[in-house]
């Protein structure tokens, strides 16, 4: 298959998800505006103005799993410039005398100001998200957090270009609401296409696992950044139709509490999905719109029964459904699955890597406390090396250092002639190093499939160079071929470990790197481990570096075997002679043996 | 020198106040990894209680012992109800569930109040003012300044000394090694969750000693700035929280009072020009000022 078919396929795909989902919404907004009634069509408007504001924050939040109150601050600048650039001249001149940047004479149709808004948003927005992107933990969301407050204080303090809490009146209205309709159905192929796309696959493995993403050659922020930057852009579409849609804007519309609103729609859905963004932005419309009729008018009642029901809706989710009614299903993921072909395979004859591993002299301190002292060791290529070591001795330490999780301060780590000392764990993996974890890092949520498929994205990307196997015969190798449309997080222990060896080695490494892979094993099991890790290896051409407690399973495996003690090799070489040397006695079972 | 020892002053009042929030906040995320955004609707609480006691007349001399106790019990409630059934789900369903939490109380107070501001009386002495060397304080500044540092003070003796304070304090480290020590996660959450409403009950106190009124919605813009200054100080890190909260109050009535001799015409902006420093902030500090390392296995 052929690239551009690959894509003309992926848009069609989208494409008619998007269709699909669309009449459906449309199927239940025509049955409801039958009976009629200005109000029923408002509250419809109004849906479908959420609707691409939810897709908006789906394709950050839900792709990425970073939280962000800040959206609605986005929406607001691009409400805004649809006003400050579509009220016609004669009536800005009287409500905004003052106006800067000399956009008194400045003045579009409908087309142009949601056009300037969506390219004014993208670039504020855009640069602002560097910012959000770079970080990590916590710190994202409280930079989206202060992005609203200072939003929401130049709107309602910068009165020269908004006019203050007030807010702008007299936008020309939409001629109808179809053009809601378009909105909405743009925004649900550019969401469901982001999530068909390269860099959209490498956002959701981040969500899934911060982790083991770069460990395999996906870098956070380009992958994150792409999600914040198609995000803001259908924000902005969304802020500047529902300004268009009412014909005036005010700082009331984007507060917090309108963002929760559409926070609550994405996440009772399920935000990892567009469906479940769809599903969710129905479902809490309607909710509202009937609690809010519970209420007298007469007693102030309005605003109090949407809130309970919110509140409600959000906590049932999250105490019984946390991924959302829908988790991961998907219509869009349903047809990907349903119209899957097997690729043919390469038949490509793998050859032998040609590189060595050598770490030499590495030196590690925690503190006061020396984890490595000048420990190393040398894989050559095809090779498999078993580092073992009692508790403590610095085997997951030296791991860690290999590939760049934990920076040491002494030594040097080399891939053939490639220097990878104090490299980061996106460029070690994309050099051809590639790890499993001791405590199993797989993403949970998307299929077996899609865990391999992923890494030989990354390959098809960035280790052009090597014969790449293709991630159904990886499959197949590891015995899953079976279960390769479940969810990864539902597999058992044994298989989880066989997949994450799979999806390993399709990144065509020139090592694999594997830390503890028969922990928690039974013996038949890690015998069988054994034959995996031989068979995978040989498929690929790799050499193996494995760290092991169980000696049988590393003696079995190993053609070398390194000991590691107190930080320092102990003692090196073929099984036999590790396995004959006192010294390594003693260190592993103690002066008693 | 006068203006500038009374905004220290103020921003101190404000920032300890903050400070008691944030010392909640990063308290529960310590042992759970929760960001509780329901810990301000304590506060509500609080001023509910005082609104209804006031009403069959009550008095200032008690009045904070019940505002505590009703933040404390309140805060036990929300773990029972809803936090224990999420204990080991991602950070993020955790933030939701308290969201969850915070809008259901909204509507609560204006279901069954109402959605007006009720207000009750105040302590007659709160305004009234004293003179130091030329300088006049509100005897309020003296108290707020004063209680926080006893509280601060009771805090440290609790986490230090007592059995369940340590206990805490490792759990916030490495639950699961806590738990083999024989630590008990569910005591230790729950008296988590006690401690953090008895100081947000203190932080209540005073809230409601300067503006005596209960409304619906009163708990969210503390909340706000105590979860800022909290992640600000480092998360998880009780020094950083006192820490995050004095410097987030100083900022803000640093700007306040002299924002408009820096940048003339700026003064409308001075909310605006805090939350961008906080932002700037954490662009460079994302994991605040007190980085807490978490034993996170690899």
């Amino acid at each position: 298959m052929t690239g551009t078919t690959a894509g003309l396929l992926r848009v069609t795909r989208s494409t008619l998800a998007s269709a699909a989902l669309i009449a459906i919404v449309a199927a239940l907004a025509a049955a409801y505006t039958s009976g009629g009634g200005a109000s029923r069509e408002s509250l419809i408007a109004e849906m479908l103005s959420n609707f691409i504001l939810v897709l908006g924050m789906q394709v950050f939040i839900g792709n990425t799993g970073v939280l962000s109150f800040g959206h609605m601050a986005f929406a607001q600048i691009a409400a805004y410039t649809t006003a400050v650039v579509g009220i016609p001249l004669v009536a800005k001149a009287k409500s905004l005398p003052d106006i800067p940047f000399g956009l008194e004479t400045v003045h579009f149709g409908p087309l142009g100001a949601t056009v300037a808004a969506v390219v004014v948003t993208m670039i504020i927005g855009g640069l602002f998200g560097v910012a959000v992107c770079r970080a990590s933990g916590l710190a994202p969301t409280m930079i989206t957090l202060a992005a609203l407050f200072v939003v929401e204080q130049l709107v309602k303090n910068w009165k020269e270009l908004t006019r203050g809490a007030g807010g702008l009146s007299g936008i020309p209205r939409l001629e109808s609401d179809v053009w809601l309709w378009v909105g909405a159905f743009i925004a649900l192929v550019v969401a469901h296409l982001f999530q068909e796309t390269r860099i959209g696959r490498f956002a959701i493995a981040t969500r899934e696992d911060e982790l083991a993403a770069p460990a395999l050659g996906i870098r956070l922020f380009s992958s994150r950044y792409a999600a914040w930057v198609v995000s803001m852009g259908l924000i902005a579409l969304g802020g500047s139709l529902r300004a268009q849609s009412l014909g005036s804007v005010n700082p009331k519309q984007f507060t917090l509490d309108s963002g929760i609103l559409i926070l609550v729609m994405l996440v009772v859905g399920g935000m990892r999905t567009v469906s479940g963004a769809v599903l969710g932005t129905v479902l809490i419309t309607a909710g509202n719109e009937l609690f809010r009729q519970l209420g007298d008018p007469q007693r102030l009642d309005i605003e109090r029964f949407p809130d309970l029901f919110l509140g409600g809706a959000m906590l049932l989710a999250m105490l019984l459904r946390p991924g959302g009614l829908l988790g991961d299903r998907d219509l869009a993921g349903w047809m990907r699955r349903r119209m899957y072909r097997r690729p043919p395979p390469s038949g490509e004859t793998p050859q032998r890597a040609t590189n060595a591993l050598v770490a030499s002299e590495i030196e590690v301190r925690f503190g006061g406390f020396v984890a490595l002292d000048g420990a190393g060791l040398t894989v050559r290529p095809g090779e498999v090396v078993g580092l073992i070591g009692p508790n403590g001795a610095g085997k997951t330490t030296l791991f860690n250092v290999i590939t760049g999780i934990v920076h040491e301060q002494g030594g040097r780590v080399m891939l053939g002639d490639r220097e990878l000392t104090n490299a980061a764990p996106v460029d070690v993996a994309r050099a051809g190093l590639a790890r499993t974890f001791q405590n199993l890092r797989l993403f949970k949520n998307l299929t077996v499939r899609e865990n391999v498929a992923l890494t030989a994205l990354v390959a098809a990307r960035h280790r052009r160079h090597r014969p790449r196997p293709d991630a159904d015969t990886l499959l197949a190798d590891a015995g899953l071929t079976d279960w390769a449309d479940r969810s990864a997080g539902n597999l058992d222990y044994g298989n989880q470990r066989r997949l994450e060896l799979a999806r390993a080695a399709a990144l065509a490494p020139e090592f694999l790197l594997l830390d503890e892979p028969t922990s928690g094993m039974s013996d038949q099991e890690s015998q069988a481990m054994v034959d995996s890790v031989r068979s995978v290896a040989a498929r690929i051409g790799a050499g193996v570096l494995v760290i092991d407690h169980d000696l049988g399973f590393i003696t079995r495996i190993s053609d070398h075997i390194v000991v590691l003690n107190e930080g320092r090799v102990l003692a090196e070489g073929t099984p036999e002679t590790v396995r004959a040397n006192p010294a390594v006695a003693e260190a592993y079972l103690g002066s008693s043996a | 020198m006068t203006k500038l020892i009374q905004t220290i002053v103020d921003g101190l009042g404000v920032g300890s106040t903050y400070a008691l929030l944030a010392l909640g906040i990063s308290l529960i995320f310590g042992v759970m990894h929760l960001v509780n955004f329901a810990h301000g609707e304590l506060i509500t609480v609080g001023a509910y209680v005082s609104y209804f006691f006031f009403l069959h007349g009550g008095s200032w001399w008690w009045m904070p012992i019940v505002i505590i106790a009703s933040a404390m019990l309140a805060s036990v409630a929300t773990e029972l109800v809803a936090f224990r059934w999420v204990r080991n789900s991602s950070p993020f369903t955790l933030l939701l569930t308290s969201f969850a939490l915070e809008r259901l109380s909204h509507a609560f107070w204006q279901i069954f109040v109402s959605p007006k501001q009720r207000p009750f009386p105040k302590p007659a002495w709160v305004f009234n003012q004293f003179k130091v060397a030329g300088v006049s304080f509100e005897v309020m500044d003296l108290v707020t300044i004063a209680v926080t540092a006893i509280t601060l003070a009771l805090t440290a003796v609790v986490f230090k000394r007592t059995l369940f304070g340590v206990s805490v304090r490792g759990a916030a480290e490495d639950f699961d090694a806590a738990r083999l020590m024989g630590v008990r996660a569910n005591r230790v959450i729950s008296g988590a969750f006690a401690f953090a409403g008895f100081l947000a009950g203190v932080a209540a106190c005073l809230i409601l000693m300067r503006t005596p009124a209960a409304e619906p919605s009163m708990g969210s813009d503390w909340l706000l700035k105590a979860v800022i200054a909290a992640v600000i100080g480092g998360l998880g890190s009780f020094s950083g929280a006192v820490v995050g909260g004095l410097v987030l109050g100083l900022l803000e009535t640093l700007t306040r009072a002299y924002l408009p001799e820096v940048a003339v015409g700026w003064d409308k902006f001075s909310t605006a020009v805090v939350f961008v420093l906080i932002a700037v902030f954490f662009v460079i500090r994302p994991d605040g000022i007190f980085k807490v390392s978490h034993a996170e296995r690899v």
